[in-house]
């Protein structure tokens, strides 16, 4: 190999693959998570999804620059046969590309924290001073919910849409995770404490509830249904349920 | 010098050893039955047999005999008892220690010489990597359609649990264990570790440790997964008392191995070899062997409180009498990420040290290098919460330790700096390292941006719990650390066997893993995305495809790795003959012969430079 | 690499080899200086200080590991008193008393039977006897550290058995002290499922482990202390290599610190009680 390969000249086919394996990448961000994931019914999913787009676009330059680069390597200077090549010149040091790499890459960590810290105060904000509250029991291996205020108990979850809902989550047993799969939320169901979560469902139909902490035997199967029906029909469902003695 | 040690050997060859005469593996495993026979009598006539902990009590107390009885049977007591009634080892006990003029019978036994540990540590990553990986077939086969099929729930939770747990110890051995032992003393230039009996110690502490991990499958296995997170374990049969035995005697054995490595770099480095001046896989043996001191602690600590919980009724981690599962899940993490690292810094290390080598070029940066692992061992002490995101624990929290864990993002990202600025218009020598380490930096992009994904909370919230975690952390353990494992193995194979790895079977072996890798576990990035969780036996028909896909893609690696076993075993007995500097090295490891005598150098080398400079004249030699 | 001393640079390969062949007959004399303590000197090169250093460095990264340890425990102590899971920390649901008192009710009186259980408290231990047990490790390390001054100032090996069987003998006190403090830990007699144990809060657990570790590091102490006496008693600690005993002293100055750091945390805690 001589060094009229090293020429800067032939450093445009690596722009050319960079910018290609970038546009792949921010096709493949755009469309693969809003694809993938299930629909969101609710603005903390929306947020999550939004947030799987934002960071796979950003980080499509980062990882078709690698990839780019890797590719470039191979095609232009890699050896083969059973004799070593002779040595090539020594670059020990470069301040200047260590000090942009390190730039950028702090430049790209304050931005994946400015947005990940805003979207994590967004999640957390409480919409409504008046939220439902459901109280959320688990136990090997089914899912109970409580309507406090009324002495309903369910084993699947029926939530109004639009209102902003609280969730009181125990269990009575061992740990478990609660888990509304297509409303971004999740929360440990641990014996001896409660912890909240809350969101508002914003579409209306049926979504899965999943147990997402390792729970022993049956953990596979340990799932609910849920269903977000108008406020009408979520009063006419509450005072038509057996009440519990 | 060479003369000199045969002389003094012959002399007083009959005098050496002493005890460790009649000491080995065989004599170690009868050791440990015949002591864990005699504690399970003792167990059962003093442990009150109506009490709740009684098959607990009885089981762990059988398991420290095991324990007790191998160290005693392998000679791990020797060296102890010689210091109390002060009768030191003579040179001639030194030299029966190292192994000299055994043959092979010196794998076999509690040999100090650092070559013999490097191998041993080899043979252990391979049995540990084989039976891992047998479960993970057993779990994919389970999990190729929907529904439950060839092993009860029962028996695949205890299939997941293992096989997380031995893959963990598997990887936390695979490159520092052979490597730091068997080539990083020659790399700085010294005859040995500096803490030779204690090298011995690690290595069969933690074959003691990994035998009892079998006991653990033959008394009704672990069900829990290999997290172990209280108040679940509670449930689990005795095999969880023998599980937490395993771990408190594997966090002594890496315990015992970083203090070694870590004195032996700092003091055992020959003349006119600085810090500067060392190959940088010293490096990333150091900060992995200082980052394990800190992190097995906890680990040690976690399973004892566990076991005294099962025993003897203490209130640490339930709740009815004031403890919280939580404090078991601060301590745990608190082992668990720097843990990652443990494992990630090695092979980033040894990919550092063959790009060097193989592309004829100095480290880029080797400062930066340096910073970098430091630096991500440094921060990796500060993200631990970032595990319990979800789990309601201080919530508070998990706005500071989502800026820690992103922070790791910077140091990671000059990994790849210093990988492409070191090939960078290079002249780089496609041979087997050279393969598997670009495999390592095509995988290691796709793990390292999945995790930033996970270190979102408003993204964590959705992803926890779900493949998409597995997929992720298998990029990161089976893409990089496996793919860095093999690149290093197939590097230093000529020094450890005199004879290169296969290059023909290498590079079909490097094909089937690597699609098989990308095959396996992007189909499980899209089970994740989906919303599959992690850990079950069965799955909704919605996750069908992605899961035949992954499965199909596990049997393409499965293939890969016996392939790559036929390599290494064809090898090692008729390999094509390397000669002593196959690669035309300048690092001490490939300037003495192969294999490397006891004590590996006649005359101390004198260091004036960085091994990176490659010259013409060396190519030739 | 470049290395000063090539091959082909023959006199001075042998000048070196000779030296070096000279020094091992030497070290092959005076019986293997370095080749205990902690570990063994790895090469066989050097000289007794320098193996001193490495073995010296190898025991401050055991008391970091140690250190990361008692960390852990202070930590679970700590966490579990602020927590106070359900009000658990220092009672339970249970009996005070002994499971005799089960075994006479329900065994032999037949038909007898233990009134319902009811939420028990236990008493804190007491902090003056830690205090104590402290003190007396302190002054095994005391001792210790006067021997090692003794024999570096007087290079007189025979003088330092009494002294390190002393320390050794009160490491031995420390120890059982630490086991009669280990039975006051109070319990909890609960019954379950037909069978009845002694059950500890988080309170007496966290007490448990403390005190727990603190007698495996005497048992370790007692072996270090009777080993530096056998060994000075049989001239293998000899005026001139006191290194082992500096090596000795510091992990027992470790265990005398570490003991008041427990004791300090303990009392405090109590006494917010
Ligand atoms: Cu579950
Ligand atoms: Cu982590």
């Amino acid at each position: 190999m001589t060094d009229s390969d090293n020429d800067k000249t032939s450093l445009k086919s690596f722009f050319w693959l960079w910018g290609i394996l970038t546009i792949v990448g921010v096709v493949l961000g755009l469309y693969g998570p809003s694809h993938l994931m299930p629909k969101s019914m609710s603005p903390n999913m929306h947020l999550t999804i939004l947030t799987m787009v934002i960071f796979t676009v950003a980080a499509a330059p980062v990882a078709a620059g690698v990839y780019a680069a890797t590719i470039y390597v191979l095609r232009n200077w890699t050896h083969k046969g059973d004799e070593p090549p002779p040595p090539a010149k020594p670059v020990r040091e470069n301040g200047i590309i260590v000090a942009t790499w390190v730039s950028i890459s702090v430049l790209l960590t304050l931005f994946l924290l400015i947005w990940g810290l805003g979207a994590l105060a967004e999640d957390n904000a409480s919409a409504s001073s008046n939220p439902l509250i459901v109280n959320v029991i688990a136990q090997q291996w089914v899912w109970t919910f409580q309507y406090p205020g009324t002495h309903v108990e369910s084993n699947s979850l029926y939530l109004p849409e639009g209102r902003e809902v609280e969730f009181h989550v125990s269990s009575d047993d061992v740990t478990h995770g609660f888990w509304i799969v297509q409303m971004g939320v999740q929360v440990d169901a641990n014996p001896g404490v409660i912890t909240t979560i809350h969101t508002t469902p914003n579409v209306l139909g049926t979504f899965d509830v999943r147990c997402e902490q390792f729970c022993g035997l049956n953990h596979a199967f340990m799932d609910a249904l849920g269903d977000v029906v108008t406020p009408q029909q979520f009063s006419t469902w509450l005072a038509a349920q057996p009440q519990r003695t | 010098m060479t003369t000199t040690l045969e002389h003094t050997a012959v002399a007083e060859e009959s005098q050496g050893g002493g005890l460790a005469r009649y000491q080995n593996a065989g004599t170690a495993v009868a050791g440990g039955v015949l002591f864990a026979f005699l504690f399970w009598l003792i167990a059962r006539k003093t442990m009150d047999p109506t009490g709740e902990a009684f098959n607990d009590q009885v089981t762990t107390i059988l398991g420290c005999g095991w324990i007790i009885g191998f160290w005693f049977g392998i000679g791990a007591f020797n060296g102890p008892m010689r210091w109390l009634l002060g009768r030191d080892h003579s040179r001639a006990d030194d030299l029966y220690y190292a192994g000299h003029n055994q043959g092979r019978a010196r794998y076999w036994k509690y040999t100090t010489d650092h070559k013999v540990v490097g191998v041993q540590y080899i043979i252990v990553t391979m049995g540990l990597l084989g039976v891992g990986g047998l479960l993970a077939m057993a779990i994919r086969t389970e999990l190729i359609m929907p529904g439950n099929h060839f092993v009860n729930q029962q028996v695949y939770n205890a299939f997941i649990s293992l096989h997380g747990m031995i893959m963990i110890l598997a990887l936390i051995v695979a490159i520092a264990g052979p490597w730091a032992n068997f080539v990083m003393p020659i790399m700085i230039g010294a005859r040995d570790m500096a803490f030779p009996r204690l090298n011995a110690l690690s290595l069969w502490t933690l074959v003691s440790a990994a035998s009892l991990l079998v006991a653990v499958a033959a008394v009704g296995g672990l069900t829990m997964g290999w997290v172990v997170l209280a108040p679940i374990t509670d449930q689990n049969g005795v095999g969880m008392d023998l599980f937490a035995l395993t771990i408190v005697v594997f966090a002594v054995s890496s315990t015992v191995g970083g203090v070694n490595v870590v004195c032996t770099i700092l003091t055992m480095r020959t003349k006119g070899m600085t810090l500067e001046r060392v190959p940088i896989f010293v490096w990333g043996a150091i900060t992995t062997s200082a980052l394990a001191l800190y992190a097995f602690p906890f680990f040690f600590l976690v399973e004892v409180l566990q076991l005294l919980d099962r025993n003897v009724a203490t209130s640490f981690f339930v709740s009815g009498g004031g403890g919280t599962g939580w404090l078991q899940a601060n301590l745990f993490w608190l082992m668990g990420h720097p843990e990652v690292y443990v494992i990630l810094t090695p092979a980033v290390a040894a990919c550092f040290e063959i790009a060097a080598v193989m592309a004829r070029k100095p480290v880029f940066s080797y400062r930066t290098a340096v910073a970098a692992m430091v630096g991500l061992s440094g921060l990796s002490i500060l993200v631990w919460a970032h595990h319990m995101f979800t789990s309601g624990w201080a919530p508070t929290l998990g706005g500071p330790f989502m800026v820690t864990t992103e922070i790791i993002s910077i140091p990671t990202g000059l990994f790849f700096l210093v990988l492409i600025g070191t090939l960078w218009r290079g002249h780089i020598w496609m041979k087997l390292p050279t393969i598997w380490m670009f495999g390592f930096i095509a995988n290691f992009i796709i793990g390292g941006i999945t995790g930033i994904y996970l270190s979102d909370i408003p993204i964590d919230n959705q992803l926890h719990g779900t493949m998409f975690v597995t997929a992720h952390f298998h990029y990161i353990f089976v893409g990089s650390v496996l793919f860095g494992a093999v690149a290093a193995l197939a590097f230093w194979f000529p020094k450890v066997t005199g004879r290169f790895l296969d290059e023909f079977l290498g590079r079909i072996s490097f094909w089937l893993v690597f699609i098989g890798v990308q095959v396996t576990f992007l189909a499980m990035f899209a089970s994740g995305l989906k919303g599959m969780p992690r850990r079950v036996s069965s799955y909704s028909v919605i996750f069908d495809h992605t899961n035949l896909i992954t499965t199909i893609g596990a049997y393409i690696i499965m293939s890969g790795m016996l392939v790559l076993l036929g390599a290494i075993i064809k090898s090692w007995g008729h390999g094509e003959p390397s000669g002593p500097n196959p690669w035309h090295a300048n690092s001490l490891e490939w300037m003495v012969p192969t294999p490397p005598p006891l004590e590996n150098f006649d005359v101390m080398p004198v260091i004036t430079e960085d091994p990176y400079n490659f010259r013409e004249e060396m190519v030739r030699s | 690499m470049s290395i000063d001393t090539q091959a082909d640079d023959e006199t001075a390969d042998a000048r070196i080899a000779e030296g070096n062949a000279a020094h091992d007959q030497e070290r092959h004399h005076d019986g293997g200086e370095g080749h205990g303590g902690g570990g063994d000197g790895g090469g066989h090169h050097e000289s007794p200080e320098v193996v001193d250093g490495r073995q010296r460095m190898a025991i401050w990264l055991f008391i970091g590991g140690d250190m990361v340890i008692l960390a852990g425990l202070l930590f679970t102590y700590l966490y579990l008193r602020g927590t106070n899971t359900e009000g658990h920390w220092m009672n339970m649901v249970g009996y005070t008393g002994h499971p005799w008192s089960y075994y006479y009710n329900v065994l032999f009186v037949k038909g007898g039977s233990l009134p319902n259980p009811t939420t028990v408290s236990v008493n804190p231990v007491s902090a003056g006897f830690y205090w104590f047990v402290t003190l007396v490790t302190v002054v095994s390390a005391g001792i210790i550290w006067f021997g090692e001054k003794r024999l570096r100032a007087s290079r007189d090996a025979k003088s330092f058995v009494p002294i390190a069987s002393l320390a050794t003998v009160v490491a031995l006190v420390a120890l059982v002290l630490t086991i009669v403090q280990l039975r006051q830990i109070p319990e909890i007699f609960v019954t379950q499922n037909d069978s009845a144990y002694m059950a500890y809060t988080s309170y007496s657990s966290a007490i448990l482990v403390l005190e727990g570790s603190a007698l495996i590091h005497m048992v370790v102490l007692a072996f270090l202390g009777l080993g530096l006496s056998i060994r000075a008693s049989r001239g293998v600690i000899s005026g001139d290599k006191w290194y082992q005993v500096r090596l000795v002293r510091l992990f027992w100055v470790w265990v005398a610190i570490s003991s008041v750091i427990v004791a300090a945390v303990v009392t405090t805690v109590n006494t917010i009680h």
